[in-house]
């Protein structure tokens, strides 16, 4: 896997310089008179880039300070106050780092306003709330109701969801006393309208055998959906990965793994501090994680005709705010549309929001399927809580399972 | 006092089941449907003729629901989902699901999937009650449930019977806030453990009966039951959800602790405040939502739940606040360590038992309930 990220120089570039200007420019917005607004991965952050806030994401720097290894420092921290190891990786690295003040990347500036959507789960909400007490600024809560099978329901939620986001405009007009520019969010959804189908083509890559892309590639490219989309940066990132895959890999046949047998489905977040690990071993047993819903949440498709309902569509219909059903649903077009053969069902203890249906998600989907799931419990960031022996092991006993089943 | 209407009102709070089965007997037709935690408006239930019924878990071990709900969600749902899949599956003919958080939603697509019914509803309550697009959102989600539950019984539910159900409910409230005010005036009058169980028994057992034995209960009081108790004890707030293992209620009562606030939703939250008689009903209905005191889950500006419990124990003179957290409620997780913090600063000492609907070991959290007790009494 390290060879293939070398190959691909520039596009990784380009997000390194991305991320530099993103975090630089973030850290100088309190000099610069400007703006800084915390969100949820998921939320309707094209309204912060239409009225020039600065979004920052918590969980992103979590997830550097997790691939850091920096838990269980920053968990003990928080601890000592009184928070239980149980929460969210990213709630306690976030709050621990708060107390030590101790980042990979020099920290983030302080929030001017909380923005939590609970389409994604409803920990960032109580999370958000500690922040607020602590810096004195206001939280957001938007509000989207699970998005049930039910017309009338998902009529009057679309109404209610529309309605916050109007809220929301009047509340950072309040916030800066400038007037909100509807042309301009015309302009910012439709590039995160064409970054977000530009990022679809790059995980379906995965869809073409020998895959050119594994989840690790996913979840590092990922990064730029998440924080940029919204922006022309992301739309020219995205065309200039996709371009470079199809140039150096696809167009050669080349697949990310040299011998691919195990084509693998992951449920869940990564556990980030071993997802390398993971990758290198399954590698040498012939085995690439090709896709998972976590990395399809920001595959949005939006209508730019209609800028507040389709925010609201899409945010409120993520993967994490579905019924069971329509997430399994979902799960099993990803297995026939990228021909998976493998299912690897991580139950993570930090986050309750995707794990507590995966019990009953497994049963959906072998039924559909037909392919076996492996099922195990640790935590995406703490290693308290992770048993290399023991996870490996049951990987290796797992594909042996599919490897007597003829699969592959 | 008429002991023989107070004994009857608590053996329903042991357990209401067999009574139920008794009342059905006599020829009850009505359907049940439970609910779980918190703020189901049953007044719309009961107006389309059925029997409401709160779903309060079990206290017994959790087998079959560890199969769907992970052991890292709290008790309370695996209590419920337990209850539901192994005792009294049978019992109920529909449910109402009101959905909170993350727990909740996934309590509610299990439920769904893996319990028998012939009526199922979620229930999306506003997960913010801070902007004006929440009180739209309740409106428009109660409506929706009145229509659903129209046609599942094939009845409208008219504004007279809706007024109606909504007069029986505030009657219930009404009574069971005037004894908590005798409680409060005179708190060995009843104990913790009996008051507590008199609202249980009202989230369980048909509102029309329990009124009628809550009156009975009430006239039958005389003055020597009140008299020359004012002041006695050590006085608490409670604060949380629910009151389990139940058990804590009586640890509270061995050590001379008197509730004489509470924000549970099984308490205060559950009796107050009335629905307003006025307007539309169904709005009426809404509209109590919005004044009944904060829930963790739900967002609202500022520390609600700070504030209130700071002002539920100015108001009733309490000496300190004893706090029931149970193991995994997330919210209460994200809210205590600031809360200790405020309510310190306050000079307020608070007390915080962590338990689940499992919890059999009381030794421990009943010696330091009586070491925080002491410590009180000491002030
Ligand atoms: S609980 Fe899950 S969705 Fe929420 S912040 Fe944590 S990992 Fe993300
Ligand atoms: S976590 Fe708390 S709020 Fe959620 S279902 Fe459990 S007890 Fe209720």
């Amino acid at each position: 896997m390290g060879e293939q990220a070398e190959k691909k120089p520039k596009a990784k570039e380009v997000m390194k310089q991305l991320t530099k200007d993103y975090y630089g420019g973030a850290l100088r917005a309190h000099e610069e008179n400007k703006y800084v607004a915390y969100t949820t991965a998921v939320s309707p952050v094209e309204l912060f880039y239409a009225h020039d806030i600065i979004p920052i994401y918590p969980e992103n720097h979590s997830v550097m300070c997790l691939t850091g290894r920096m838990m269980p420092r920053l968990s003990l921290e928080i601890e000592k106050r009184g928070y239980t190891s149980h929460l969210c990786a990213y709630a306690r690295s976030d709050l621990g780092y708060r107390e030590v003040g101790e980042s990979p990347i020099g920290g983030i500036p302080d929030p001017d306003f909380l923005l939590a959507c609970n389409a994604q789960c409803f920990t960032l909400t109580k999370w958000f709330q500690v922040l607020s007490r602590r810096y004195g600024v206001p939280v957001f809560v938007f509000d989207t109701p699970q998005y049930i099978r039910k017309d009338e329901a998902r009529k009057n939620i679309i109404k209610y969801v529309e309605h916050q986001l109007a809220e929301m405009i009047e509340a950072l007009e309040e916030l800066t006393g400038r007037k909100f520019d509807h042309d301009r969010l015309r302009e910012v959804l439709g590039y995160s309208t064409e970054a977000s189908k530009l990022y679809r083509e790059f995980l379906d890559l995965a869809s073409i055998k020998p895959s050119p892309i594994s989840i690790f590639d996913a979840l590092i490219h990922m990064a730029i959906i998440v924080y940029l989309r919204g922006t022309k940066e992301a739309v020219d990132y995205y065309r200039l990965l996709i371009d470079e895959i199809k140039e150096e890999k696809v167009s050669k046949g080349i697949g990310v793994i040299p011998n691919e047998r195990f084509r693998l489905y992951w449920e869940n977040l990564p556990i980030w501090f071993k997802f390398r690990d993971h990758s290198d071993f399954l590698a040498a047993h012939d085995a690439v994680i090709l896709t998972s819903l976590y990395a399809h949440a920001w595959s949005y498709d939006f209508d730019v005709s209609n800028p507040l309902g389709t925010l609201a569509e899409n945010y409120t219909s993520v993967f994490s705010n579905v019924e069971l059903e329509d997430r399994a649903e979902r799960a099993i077009e990803l297995f026939r549309r990228y021909s998976l053969n493998g299912n690897i069902m991580f139950m993570n203890r930090s986050c309750k929001a995707v794990t507590f249906g995966v019990l009953e998600l497994k049963d959906m989907i072998i039924k559909e399927t037909g392919i076996p799931a492996l099922l195990f419990e640790s935590d995406m960031g703490d290693p308290r809580f992770y048993s290399e022996v023991q996870i490996r092991t049951r990987l290796e006993a797992y594909l042996e399972t599919l490897d007597r089943m003829g699969i592959g | 006092m008429n002991r023989p209407v107070l004994e009857e009102l608590l053996s329903i709070a042991r357990d209401p089941c067999p009574m139920l089965k008794a009342w059905r007997r006599k020829g009850e037709k009505r359907k049940i449907i439970g609910s779980t935690l918190t703020d189901v408006p049953e007044e719309l239930i009961h107006a389309a003729g059925m029997l409401p019924f709160t779903i309060l878990g079990t206290n017994k071990s959790i087998l079959r629901a560890s199969a769907h709900l992970p052991d890292n969600a709290c008790s309370q749902a695996r209590s419920d989902l337990e209850m539901v899949l192994t005792y009294q599956g049978d019992f109920f003919d529909g449910y109402i699901l009101p959905q909170v958080d993350d727990t909740t939603q996934h309590l509610s697509d299990i439920w769904r999937r893996q319990v028998r019914w012939d009526y199922f509803e979620t229930f999306l309550l506003p997960r913010q009650i801070d902007r004006p697009s929440a009180r739209q959102w309740l409106l428009d989600e109660t409506l929706r449930l009145k229509r659903s539950l129209e046609s599942f019984t094939g009845k409208e539910i008219s504004e007279g019977r809706l007024w109606e159900s909504i007069g029986i409910y505030n009657q219930n409230r009404g009574y069971l806030r005037r004894l908590y005010e005798m409680k409060r005036r005179h708190p060995d009058f009843i104990s913790n453990r009996q008051f507590f169980d008199l609202i249980k028994s009202s989230m369980w057992w048909p509102k029309e009966e329990h009124n009628g034995l809550l009156e009975r209960f009430i006239s039958g009081l005389e003055e020597t039951d009140l008299m020359g108790k004012e002041g006695e004890g050590i006085r608490v707030v409670l604060s949380g959800i629910v009151w389990e293992p139940p058990e804590i209620m009586d640890i509270l009562d061995q050590s001379g602790l008197k509730v004489v606030g509470d924000d549970l939703c099984v308490g205060w939250r559950y009796i107050d405040p009335d629905v307003e008689a006025n307007g539309d009903p169904v709005k009426a209905i809404v509209d109590r939502h919005f004044k009944k005191g904060p829930f963790t889950p739900i967002y609202d500006k500022g520390n609600k739940i700070f504030e209130n419990l700071l002002n539920l124990v100015t108001r009733n003179t309490a000496e300190g606040v004893i706090y029931l957290h149970i193991k995994f409620n997330e919210s209460q997780d994200y809210d205590l360590p600031d809360l200790i913090e405020n309510m310190e600063g306050e000079g307020i000492p608070i007390f915080v038992v962590e338990t689940e609907y499992q919890t059999t070991h009381l030794a421990g959290i009943r010696t330091r309930i009586q070491a925080f007790g002491e410590s009180l009494a000491q002030k």
